[in-house]
């Protein structure tokens, strides 16, 4: 028998006391592990906004939201921005919502899903030949043509939510459209939408020359910074801009606080799990005082019963860590799995550095968690551990 | 161990408890030689335990002098080794650690040595065999009886081929038939491993089995 096999074989002496405290640090584990997936999910999405060929300029009417909703701009504005130094190319979109609840399929295997519980389906309306501003550099299947009336694509989002493919039609403001290619650009604002010719959309939604957002995509020795404040100065009181950047700094904001919150609920856990520990972890010394004064009187160092006890809690929270990891991973992935939109936001993170950080905590509250009970143990009396009954 | 063949040198050996109030040792003189085997005889808190435990290193004394296999007790800060490797223990209750199998049990002072797991191993085995437990090797300790419980014990005692082994009470907690089966034992073991053998019991015919008898009363040895 070796040192270690010993070590790893005294926590199950009393197998429920020692189940309760992995429960207990499994629980810090698993909201760990699973929140960093979510959030660092979250951030690389964020990352992908920033793409490159990407418009790095929003435009919008100064008053309405960040994504343009609500106000309209002249079409004719993203010529006139184009002329304005360090602009590479611009292009106006139309943001519009399929409030309609006539989401109809017309192939047997697909199922019929309310998007968006709050505005529908988001609909976007561009010029073909420049989805590359949107992010978009490749697709399944072909772009819709200009002229078209009946075509759009889908991001991969709605293209899971509603179970759709190449081929297949949906109805939006009481018309058909067919699916002729879908995308995956990473984003998740951008993959959660549907995307159809400029004009079409403005057409259905009485917008003619009209468009919410104009994309514009810099010069490559330009600095976004500087062309932002051009347009702005340009139109005051007029048009307002917001870079790519800001937009995923203040999305990155967010998850800044999530994750805050989320280190906060995990130190709670994790210090509800270290007391289980100690608790744990003293109750056993205390009932094996005489079997350390007989390991004393046999010639055990004091620094091999520290070792003992300490080995024994941090075999405790290493397994809580395999428990906490293993549901955590199950977990996210079953929930992501059975709500297929929230699963399609959100492509959970595999970085090692979140398993890294799990495995850290459940070493160090294996550490502190069993460094009184293994100090307690070492600086017994061999005859008084020998006479406790 | 000095040249007069002593393994065991005491000479007025004091220890008290309790601010003093209790005195368990208060003067003892002891020479045990090499290889032999005494027992400690005197009534309740006549000190016998206390001197087992001086002897063997689990608590050190306030005055006085003490010197087993060569080494002064009052000055050695290396008490771990020193038990380790020159003292077995057996216990009146054998304390062994119930979730642990038997050979186990025996291998467990054997940490503190270089042997590799093969030669614990083979070390226990052997030790199991002269007790007559090689069947029960794989068993934990709940499922033994009383004196196989003490047999362990004896074996995991001689385990790391120490000077002396000390004994106390071994018999305490066992049917007189076994008691001398283990007394037996000991014995047998004492001559074959050449030991030491010291041990404590307030059972005169325990006692008698002993080449001398070491009577303490009031913490000095009555020779």
């Amino acid at each position: 028998m070796s040192f270690l096999s010993l070590v790893v074989k005294n926590p199950f002496r009393n197998k429920t006391r020692s189940a309760l405290a992995i429960v207990g640090i499994a629980i810090g584990i698993m909201v760990i592990v699973a929140l960093g997936m979510v959030t660092g999910g979250l951030k690389n999405s964020t990352q992908s906004t920033l793409k490159a060929g990407a418009a790095e300029i929003t435009v919008i009417q100064t008053g309405s939201n960040s994504f343009g909703s609500g106000g309209t701009i002249n079409e004719s504005t993203a010529a006139e921005i184009q002329n304005l130094s360090g602009v590479k190319d611009t292009t106006g979109i139309l943001r519009a919502s399929n409030t309609s609840s006539s989401i109809a399929t017309t192939t047997s295997n697909s199922s019929q899903s309310s998007f968006g519980t709050g505005g529908g389906l988001s609909i976007t309306g561009i010029d073909a030949s420049q989805l590359g501003l949107l992010g978009i550099d490749s697709l399944n299947g072909t772009s819709f043509t200009n002229t078209s009336t009946n075509q759009v694509i889908m991001g991969k989002t709605v293209v899971q939510d509603l179970n759709k493919t190449v081929g297949d039609t949906i109805d939006l403001y009481g018309q058909n459209f067919t699916v002729v290619g879908t995308f995956e650009t990473g984003s998740f604002l951008t993959d959660a939408g549907i995307i159809m010719p400029l004009a079409t959309l403005q057409n259905l939604t009485s917008n003619q020359n009209k468009v919410s957002d104009i994309l514009v995509k810099v010069t490559d020795n330009a600095n976004v910074t500087t062309v932002s404040n051009e347009i702005n100065n340009a139109y005051p009181n007029q048009l307002t801009t917001t870079t790519a950047a800001d937009q995923a700094n203040r999305i990155n904001q967010g998850l800044s606080f999530i994750d805050t919150a989320s280190w906060a609920i995990s130190l709670l856990a994790i210090f509800i799990g270290a007391v289980g520990v100690i608790n744990t972890m003293i109750m056993s010394v205390y009932e094996r005082t005489r079997e350390i004064g007989v390991l004393k009187a046999v010639g055990w160092t004091n620094r091999r019963i520290l070792g003992m006890i300490l080995g024994e809690s941090i075999v405790l929270t290493l397994i809580a860590f395999v428990v906490g990891t293993v549901v955590a991973v199950v977990g996210v992935e079953l929930i992501l799995t059975l709500s297929p939109s929230v699963g399609g936001i959100i492509t959970p993170s595999f970085s090692y550095d979140i398993f890294l950080r799990a495995f850290l905590v459940a070493f160090l509250v294996g550490v502190f968690g069993g460094l009184y009970p293994a100090y307690r143990a070492s600086r017994l009396s061999p005859t008084e551990a020998l006479r406790y009954e | 161990m000095n040249n007069t063949g002593n393994i065991i040198e005491i000479k007025g050996l004091k220890k008290s408890y309790d601010n003093g109030k209790i005195k368990a040792l208060n003067g003892m003189d002891l020479e045990v030689k090499k290889g032999e085997f005494i027992s400690i005889m005197g009534p309740s808190g006549s000190g016998k335990s206390s001197l087992l435990n001086m002897i063997g290193a689990l608590d050190t004394a306030d005055e006085g002098s003490i010197k087993v296999a060569g080494i002064d007790l009052m000055k050695t800060k290396k008490l771990n080794k020193f038990r380790s490797k020159e003292i077995g223990f057996v216990f009146q209750m054998h304390n062994l650690i119930p979730n642990l199998s038997v050979i186990e049990n025996v291998e467990i002072p054997m940490f503190e040595t270089n042997a590799s797991s093969t030669e614990m191993k083979e070390r226990a085995v052997e030790l199991l065999k002269a007790v007559d437990l090689e069947d029960k090797i794989g068993q934990k300790p709940t499922k033994l009886s009383g004196g196989e419980r003490q047999r362990v014990a004896i074996a995991r005692a001689l385990v790391n081929h120490p000077s002396i082994i000390l004994a106390d009470e071994p018999t305490g907690s066992l049917d007189s038939k076994t008691g001398e089966v283990i007394l037996n034992l000991l014995k047998d073991l004492h001559n074959k491993e050449n030991v030491t053998l010291v041990m404590v019991t307030h059972e005169p015919y325990v006692g008698n089995m002993a080449e001398r008898i070491v009577t303490v009363l009031d913490g000095k040895a009555k020779i």
